[in-house]
Protein backbone atom coordinates (compact mmCIF):
# COMPACT_ATOMS: atom_id res chain seq x y z
CA UNK A 1 0.00 0.00 0.00
CA UNK A 2 1.04 3.54 -0.89
CA UNK A 3 0.45 6.26 2.25
CA UNK A 4 -1.39 7.94 -1.15
CA UNK A 5 -3.99 5.60 -0.87
CA UNK A 6 -4.74 5.09 2.40
CA UNK A 7 -4.55 8.58 3.02
CA UNK A 8 -7.72 9.20 0.24
CA UNK A 9 -9.50 6.08 1.98
CA UNK A 10 -9.34 7.73 5.15
CA UNK A 11 -10.27 11.19 3.95
CA UNK A 12 -7.29 12.36 6.56
CA UNK A 13 -6.06 15.89 5.87
CA UNK A 14 -2.30 16.11 6.05
CA UNK A 15 -0.80 18.08 9.50
CA UNK A 16 3.09 17.70 8.71
CA UNK A 17 3.64 16.27 5.25
CA UNK A 18 8.09 15.84 4.39
CA UNK A 19 8.06 15.61 0.86
CA UNK A 20 7.67 13.10 -1.20
CA UNK A 21 5.49 11.32 1.48
CA UNK A 22 2.94 10.12 -0.91
CA UNK A 23 5.15 7.52 -2.07
CA UNK A 24 5.93 6.18 1.37
CA UNK A 25 5.15 2.14 0.90
CA UNK A 26 3.14 0.78 4.04
CA UNK A 27 3.95 -2.79 5.36
CA UNK A 28 1.95 -2.64 8.32
CA UNK A 29 -0.50 -1.39 9.79
CA UNK A 30 -0.72 -0.86 14.01
CA UNK A 31 -3.67 0.50 15.69
CA UNK A 32 -3.39 1.63 19.32
CA UNK A 33 -3.55 3.97 22.29
CA UNK A 34 -0.87 2.79 24.64
CA UNK A 35 2.28 4.68 24.44
CA UNK A 36 4.50 1.38 25.57
CA UNK A 37 2.61 -1.38 23.31
CA UNK A 38 3.53 1.36 20.21
CA UNK A 39 6.98 1.32 21.45
CA UNK A 40 7.26 -2.55 21.16
CA UNK A 41 5.27 -2.95 18.20
CA UNK A 42 7.38 -4.82 15.87
CA UNK A 43 6.22 -4.62 12.04
CA UNK A 44 8.37 -3.06 8.89
CA UNK A 45 7.66 -0.16 7.41
CA UNK A 46 4.43 0.44 9.86
CA UNK A 47 1.97 3.04 9.92
CA UNK A 48 0.56 4.19 13.09
CA UNK A 49 -3.52 4.63 13.48
CA UNK A 50 -4.12 6.04 17.28
CA UNK A 51 -6.10 8.67 18.72
CA UNK A 52 -3.94 9.81 20.85
CA UNK A 53 -2.76 13.41 20.02
CA UNK A 54 0.54 14.18 22.89
CA UNK A 55 4.23 15.10 20.68
CA UNK A 56 4.61 11.78 23.40
CA UNK A 57 3.46 10.25 20.37
CA UNK A 58 5.44 11.11 17.52
CA UNK A 59 8.48 10.71 19.68
CA UNK A 60 7.81 7.26 20.34
CA UNK A 61 6.81 6.74 16.41
CA UNK A 62 10.27 8.09 15.51
CA UNK A 63 11.91 6.16 18.08
CA UNK A 64 10.35 2.92 16.42
CA UNK A 65 10.82 4.26 12.53
CA UNK A 66 7.25 4.26 11.69
CA UNK A 67 6.42 5.07 8.23
CA UNK A 68 4.14 7.89 9.18
CA UNK A 69 0.85 8.46 11.93
CA UNK A 70 -2.59 8.80 11.27
CA UNK A 71 -4.79 10.00 13.76
CA UNK A 72 -7.98 8.67 14.52
CA UNK A 73 -11.50 10.26 15.40
CA UNK A 74 -10.03 13.41 15.48
CA UNK A 75 -11.48 16.77 14.88
CA UNK A 76 -8.56 18.79 16.46
CA UNK A 77 -5.46 18.90 17.78
CA UNK A 78 -3.23 20.59 20.16
CA UNK A 79 -0.87 22.85 19.11
CA UNK A 80 2.70 21.40 19.77
CA UNK A 81 1.39 18.13 18.15
CA UNK A 82 3.10 19.59 14.45
CA UNK A 83 5.78 20.70 15.85
CA UNK A 84 6.67 17.90 16.91
CA UNK A 85 6.33 15.93 13.80
CA UNK A 86 8.18 18.28 11.73
CA UNK A 87 10.87 18.11 14.50
CA UNK A 88 10.64 14.31 13.78
CA UNK A 89 10.34 14.10 9.89
CA UNK A 90 7.20 12.20 10.64
CA UNK A 91 4.37 12.25 8.40
CA UNK A 92 1.20 13.29 10.12
CA UNK A 93 -2.46 13.48 9.14
CA UNK A 94 -6.04 13.79 10.91
CA UNK A 95 -9.20 12.06 10.16
CA UNK A 96 -12.39 12.02 11.72
CA UNK A 97 -13.50 8.66 11.03
CA UNK A 98 -13.22 6.30 14.20
CA UNK A 99 -10.65 4.04 14.69
CA UNK A 100 -12.11 0.86 13.95
CA UNK A 101 -13.90 2.43 11.02
CA UNK A 102 -10.26 3.80 9.65
CA UNK A 103 -8.44 -0.18 10.72
CA UNK A 104 -11.99 -1.80 8.34
CA UNK A 105 -10.78 0.58 5.27
CA UNK A 106 -7.40 -0.03 5.64
CA UNK A 107 -7.53 -3.77 6.10
CA UNK A 108 -9.58 -3.58 2.85
CA UNK A 109 -7.65 -1.50 0.67
CA UNK A 110 -4.50 -4.37 2.11
CA UNK A 111 -6.59 -7.15 1.07
CA UNK A 112 -7.60 -5.56 -2.60
CA UNK A 113 -4.20 -5.32 -3.64
CA UNK B 1 8.51 17.40 47.71
CA UNK B 2 12.36 18.31 46.17
CA UNK B 3 14.17 18.84 48.89
CA UNK B 4 17.00 17.63 47.21
CA UNK B 5 17.82 20.60 44.84
CA UNK B 6 18.78 19.22 41.46
CA UNK B 7 21.59 21.06 39.74
CA UNK B 8 20.57 22.76 36.53
CA UNK B 9 23.56 22.47 34.37
CA UNK B 10 25.41 19.67 32.51
CA UNK B 11 28.36 19.74 34.92
CA UNK B 12 26.98 19.42 38.34
CA UNK B 13 24.89 16.77 37.30
CA UNK B 14 27.45 15.05 36.21
CA UNK B 15 29.34 15.32 39.77
CA UNK B 16 26.06 14.57 41.29
CA UNK B 17 25.95 11.28 38.72
CA UNK B 18 28.99 10.24 40.42
CA UNK B 19 26.55 9.57 43.70
CA UNK B 20 24.85 6.62 42.14
CA UNK B 21 27.57 4.06 41.08
CA UNK B 22 28.28 4.21 44.53
CA UNK B 23 26.44 2.30 47.28
CA UNK B 24 26.25 3.47 51.32
CA UNK B 25 28.52 0.66 51.98
CA UNK B 26 31.86 2.38 49.72
CA UNK B 27 31.20 5.36 51.58
CA UNK B 28 30.59 4.32 55.24
CA UNK B 29 32.89 4.87 57.81
CA UNK B 30 33.33 0.64 59.25
CA UNK B 31 34.95 2.30 62.42
CA UNK B 32 32.03 2.15 65.02
CA UNK B 33 32.38 3.35 68.18
CA UNK B 34 29.00 1.27 69.50
CA UNK B 35 27.69 0.68 73.06
CA UNK B 36 25.15 -1.68 74.82
CA UNK B 37 22.68 -0.29 76.94
CA UNK B 38 24.70 -1.41 80.33
CA UNK B 39 26.68 1.77 79.38
CA UNK B 40 25.98 5.08 81.44
CA UNK B 41 25.34 8.31 79.58
CA UNK B 42 29.27 9.40 81.47
CA UNK B 43 30.70 6.36 79.84
CA UNK B 44 29.16 7.09 75.92
CA UNK B 45 30.39 11.07 76.58
CA UNK B 46 33.97 9.48 77.11
CA UNK B 47 33.86 7.73 73.85
CA UNK B 48 32.68 11.15 72.42
CA UNK B 49 35.52 12.83 73.75
CA UNK B 50 38.38 10.70 73.27
CA UNK B 51 37.27 9.26 69.70
CA UNK B 52 36.25 12.59 68.29
CA UNK B 53 32.57 11.40 67.41
CA UNK B 54 29.77 12.85 68.28
CA UNK B 55 27.06 9.99 67.50
CA UNK B 56 27.35 6.52 69.36
CA UNK B 57 24.60 3.43 68.42
CA UNK B 58 23.26 1.45 71.01
CA UNK B 59 23.22 -2.40 69.91
CA UNK B 60 22.30 -5.46 71.28
CA UNK B 61 23.80 -8.35 69.40
CA UNK B 62 24.65 -6.19 66.62
CA UNK B 63 21.05 -4.77 66.09
CA UNK B 64 20.76 -1.17 66.40
CA UNK B 65 18.46 -0.39 69.47
CA UNK B 66 19.32 3.42 69.40
CA UNK B 67 21.80 6.46 69.51
CA UNK B 68 22.67 8.52 71.92
CA UNK B 69 23.76 12.16 69.97
CA UNK B 70 26.02 14.93 71.27
CA UNK B 71 22.18 16.76 72.41
CA UNK B 72 21.04 13.84 74.56
CA UNK B 73 24.61 13.94 76.56
CA UNK B 74 24.21 17.58 77.04
CA UNK B 75 20.39 17.12 77.89
CA UNK B 76 21.47 14.71 80.41
CA UNK B 77 24.35 16.61 81.65
CA UNK B 78 21.97 19.95 82.55
CA UNK B 79 19.76 17.33 84.73
CA UNK B 80 22.29 15.77 86.20
CA UNK B 81 21.69 12.41 84.81
CA UNK B 82 24.59 11.29 83.27
CA UNK B 83 25.35 8.19 85.22
CA UNK B 84 22.39 6.92 84.01
CA UNK B 85 21.79 3.94 81.73
CA UNK B 86 22.17 4.88 77.62
CA UNK B 87 18.48 3.29 77.30
CA UNK B 88 16.92 5.97 79.15
CA UNK B 89 18.31 8.88 77.05
CA UNK B 90 19.13 8.05 74.05
CA UNK B 91 16.97 8.00 70.40
CA UNK B 92 14.74 4.66 69.79
CA UNK B 93 13.46 6.08 66.90
CA UNK B 94 16.46 4.92 65.29
CA UNK B 95 16.28 5.38 60.99
CA UNK B 96 18.80 3.51 59.75
CA UNK B 97 20.17 2.81 55.82
CA UNK B 98 20.84 -0.24 54.38
CA UNK B 99 24.66 -0.77 53.10
CA UNK B 100 23.38 -1.83 49.30
CA UNK B 101 21.36 1.26 48.73
CA UNK B 102 22.68 3.92 46.22
CA UNK B 103 24.67 6.70 47.86
CA UNK B 104 21.79 9.15 46.90
CA UNK B 105 19.28 7.09 49.20
CA UNK B 106 22.09 8.65 51.80
CA UNK B 107 22.07 12.12 50.77
CA UNK B 108 18.35 11.92 49.92
CA UNK B 109 18.01 10.57 53.81
CA UNK B 110 20.39 13.90 54.93
CA UNK B 111 17.99 16.46 53.45
CA UNK B 112 14.86 14.69 54.67
CA UNK B 113 15.74 13.67 58.45
CA UNK B 114 17.55 16.65 60.65
CA UNK B 115 20.34 14.16 61.69
CA UNK B 116 24.10 14.62 60.97
CA UNK B 117 24.32 10.44 60.80
CA UNK B 118 22.64 7.18 59.60
CA UNK B 119 24.10 3.60 61.25
CA UNK B 120 24.52 1.53 58.57
CA UNK B 121 23.07 -2.24 58.34
CA UNK B 122 23.33 -5.40 56.57
CA UNK B 123 21.14 -7.77 55.73
CA UNK B 124 20.39 -9.30 58.95
CA UNK B 125 20.02 -5.99 60.18
CA UNK B 126 23.19 -5.99 61.94
CA UNK B 127 25.33 -2.89 62.01
CA UNK B 128 28.15 -2.40 59.46
CA UNK B 129 28.95 0.74 59.81
CA UNK B 130 27.86 4.73 60.15
CA UNK B 131 27.42 7.36 57.35
CA UNK B 132 27.81 11.14 58.19
CA UNK B 133 27.81 14.12 55.46
CA UNK B 134 31.84 14.05 56.14
CA UNK B 135 32.05 10.25 54.18
CA UNK B 136 29.96 11.28 51.32
CA UNK B 137 31.87 14.09 50.44
CA UNK B 138 35.48 12.43 50.83
CA UNK B 139 34.11 9.01 48.91
CA UNK B 140 32.19 12.00 46.02
CA UNK B 141 36.24 13.28 45.97
CA UNK B 142 37.62 10.54 45.97
CA UNK B 143 35.53 8.82 42.96
CA UNK B 144 35.74 12.18 40.83
CA UNK B 145 39.61 11.89 41.33
CA UNK B 146 39.06 8.21 39.76
CA UNK B 147 36.66 8.53 37.27
CA UNK B 148 39.16 11.96 35.90
CA UNK B 149 41.69 9.18 35.51
CA UNK B 150 40.12 6.96 33.97
CA UNK B 151 38.76 9.24 30.95
CA UNK B 152 42.07 9.99 30.74
CA UNK B 153 43.13 6.56 30.30
CA UNK B 154 40.37 5.58 28.20
CA UNK B 155 41.38 9.05 25.53
CA UNK B 156 44.55 7.86 25.28
CA UNK B 157 43.41 4.35 24.30
CA UNK B 158 40.51 5.37 21.90
CA UNK B 159 43.42 7.85 19.97
CA UNK B 160 45.82 4.96 20.09
CA UNK B 161 43.04 2.13 18.53
CA UNK B 162 40.91 4.65 17.02
CA UNK B 163 38.18 3.22 18.57
CA UNK B 164 34.71 5.53 18.93
CA UNK B 165 34.77 8.09 21.53
CA UNK B 166 32.73 7.88 24.41
CA UNK B 167 29.30 9.50 24.64
CA UNK B 168 28.23 10.46 27.76
CA UNK B 169 24.88 12.62 28.54
CA UNK B 170 23.25 13.31 31.48
CA UNK B 171 19.71 15.42 31.48
CA UNK B 172 17.43 16.70 34.46
CA UNK B 173 14.21 15.57 33.89
CA UNK B 174 10.81 17.06 35.32
CA UNK B 175 7.87 15.77 36.86
CA UNK B 176 4.94 16.27 34.04
CA UNK B 177 7.26 18.02 31.70
CA UNK B 178 6.02 15.73 29.11
CA UNK B 179 6.59 17.79 26.49
CA UNK B 180 10.43 17.36 26.27
CA UNK B 181 10.01 13.73 27.67
CA UNK B 182 11.62 11.45 24.80
CA UNK B 183 13.97 13.96 23.44
CA UNK B 184 16.98 12.51 25.43
CA UNK B 185 15.94 8.88 23.96
CA UNK B 186 15.64 10.17 20.74
CA UNK B 187 19.46 12.07 20.98
CA UNK B 188 20.50 8.48 21.82
CA UNK B 189 18.97 6.84 18.86
CA UNK B 190 20.46 9.27 16.35
CA UNK B 191 23.86 8.55 18.15
CA UNK B 192 23.42 4.86 17.77
CA UNK B 193 22.57 5.30 14.30
CA UNK B 194 25.82 7.19 13.32
CA UNK B 195 27.60 4.57 15.38
CA UNK B 196 26.68 2.21 12.54
CA UNK B 197 24.98 0.03 15.10
CA UNK B 198 22.55 -2.73 14.22
CA UNK B 199 19.08 -1.23 13.84
CA UNK B 200 17.81 -4.68 16.53
CA UNK B 201 20.12 -3.54 19.05
CA UNK B 202 18.95 0.42 18.45
CA UNK B 203 15.45 -0.70 18.56
CA UNK B 204 16.16 -2.26 22.20
CA UNK B 205 17.93 0.92 23.26
CA UNK B 206 15.63 3.05 22.34
CA UNK B 207 13.06 1.01 23.78
CA UNK B 208 14.54 0.28 27.47
CA UNK B 209 15.47 4.71 27.04
CA UNK B 210 12.65 5.80 26.28
CA UNK B 211 10.27 4.03 29.08
CA UNK B 212 13.15 4.62 31.57
CA UNK B 213 12.77 8.55 30.73
CA UNK B 214 9.16 8.41 30.92
CA UNK B 215 9.32 6.82 34.46
CA UNK B 216 11.31 9.53 36.06
CA UNK B 217 8.53 12.10 34.09
CA UNK B 218 5.36 10.51 35.31
CA UNK B 219 6.29 8.93 38.19
CA UNK B 220 8.98 10.65 40.45
CA UNK B 221 9.69 13.91 41.99
CA UNK B 222 12.16 14.45 39.23
CA UNK B 223 15.39 12.84 38.51
CA UNK B 224 18.10 12.66 36.68
CA UNK B 225 18.91 10.48 33.37
CA UNK B 226 22.18 9.70 31.65
CA UNK B 227 23.31 7.96 28.68
CA UNK B 228 26.92 6.50 27.80
CA UNK B 229 28.47 4.49 25.59
CA UNK B 230 31.49 2.98 24.79
CA UNK B 231 33.03 0.73 22.72
CA UNK B 232 31.22 -2.68 23.85
CA UNK B 233 27.68 -1.23 25.76
CA UNK B 234 24.90 1.29 26.31
CA UNK B 235 24.52 2.26 29.78
CA UNK B 236 21.22 4.15 30.91
CA UNK B 237 21.20 5.10 34.11
CA UNK B 238 17.64 6.80 35.55
CA UNK B 239 17.78 7.98 39.12
CA UNK B 240 15.22 10.38 41.06
CA UNK B 241 14.74 11.27 44.41
CA UNK B 242 11.47 10.29 45.45
CA UNK B 243 8.81 8.74 46.13
CA UNK B 244 10.14 5.30 45.75
CA UNK B 245 8.39 2.44 44.86
CA UNK B 246 7.01 0.24 47.71
CA UNK B 247 7.13 -2.99 46.10
CA UNK B 248 9.89 -3.56 43.51
CA UNK B 249 8.53 -6.91 42.59
CA UNK B 250 5.17 -5.30 41.43
CA UNK B 251 6.13 -2.34 39.66
CA UNK B 252 8.32 -5.22 37.28
CA UNK B 253 4.88 -7.01 36.96
CA UNK B 254 3.53 -6.73 33.73
CA UNK B 255 0.08 -4.59 33.37
CA UNK B 256 0.48 -3.01 37.44
CA UNK B 257 0.45 0.49 37.43
CA UNK B 258 -0.08 3.03 39.80
CA UNK B 259 -0.12 5.83 37.04
CA UNK B 260 -2.94 8.42 37.88
CA UNK B 261 -6.11 9.18 34.99
CA UNK B 262 -3.97 12.15 33.67
CA UNK B 263 -1.25 9.70 32.88
CA UNK B 264 -3.38 7.28 31.62
CA UNK B 265 -4.98 9.74 29.22
CA UNK B 266 -1.21 10.92 27.74
CA UNK B 267 -1.09 7.07 26.58
CA UNK B 268 0.80 5.81 29.48
CA UNK B 269 0.27 4.08 32.48
CA UNK B 270 -0.10 0.86 30.75
CA UNK B 271 1.92 -1.65 33.43
CA UNK B 272 4.68 -2.46 30.51
CA UNK B 273 6.95 0.45 31.74
CA UNK B 274 10.03 -1.95 33.70
CA UNK B 275 8.83 -4.96 32.28
CA UNK B 276 9.51 -3.92 28.44
CA UNK B 277 12.90 -2.10 29.67
CA UNK B 278 13.75 -5.27 31.55
CA UNK B 279 13.20 -7.61 28.72
CA UNK B 280 15.21 -5.81 26.08
CA UNK B 281 18.44 -5.49 28.69
CA UNK B 282 21.31 -7.46 28.80
CA UNK B 283 21.73 -6.44 32.34
CA UNK B 284 18.74 -4.66 34.12
CA UNK B 285 19.27 -3.59 38.19
CA UNK B 286 16.48 -1.72 39.75
CA UNK B 287 16.89 -0.07 43.80
CA UNK B 288 14.15 2.13 45.31
CA UNK B 289 13.79 3.39 48.53
CA UNK B 290 10.59 4.26 49.78
CA UNK B 291 11.05 8.00 50.28
CA UNK B 292 14.73 8.15 49.19
CA UNK B 293 14.40 7.69 45.23
CA UNK B 294 14.71 5.03 42.90
CA UNK B 295 17.44 4.13 41.04
CA UNK B 296 17.51 1.95 37.52
CA UNK B 297 20.27 0.91 35.11
CA UNK B 298 20.11 -1.11 32.20
CA UNK B 299 22.96 -1.85 29.65
CA UNK B 300 23.00 -3.18 26.62
CA UNK B 301 25.74 -5.08 24.38
CA UNK B 302 26.79 -3.78 21.21
CA UNK B 303 28.13 -6.89 19.71
CA UNK B 304 25.51 -8.87 18.42
CA UNK B 305 26.50 -12.20 19.20
CA UNK B 306 26.91 -11.63 23.14
CA UNK B 307 23.49 -10.18 22.81
CA UNK B 308 19.95 -11.06 24.04
CA UNK B 309 18.51 -14.41 23.35
CA UNK B 310 14.97 -13.23 23.44
CA UNK B 311 15.47 -10.60 20.60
Amino acid sequence: MRMKEIVEELSAVPLCEPAGWEELGVGSVFASDLISDILVSEGEDQLLLTSLTSPQVVRTAALVGAVAIILVHRRQTPPGLEAAAREQGVPLFRSTITKFEACVRVARLRDSK
Amino acid sequence: MSDVPLPVDENSLRIQELAYGLKVRHVMTTKIFAVTRQCTMREVQAIMKSNGVSGVPVVDGGHVLGMVSMHDILNAYELGHLQDGVAKHMSSDVQTLSDEVPLTFAISAFSRYPLRRFPVVNKKNELVGIVTPRNINLALIRELSRQLTEIEEQGTVSAREGESAVYHRVYRLDRYDFEHAGNASAALKRELKQRGISPKIIRRAAIASYELEINIVAHSHGGSFTHFIDGHRVRITANDFGPGISNVEKAMTEGFSTANDWIRSQGFGAGMGLPNAKRVSDEFEIQSGVEMGTMVKSIIYLKEESSHENQ
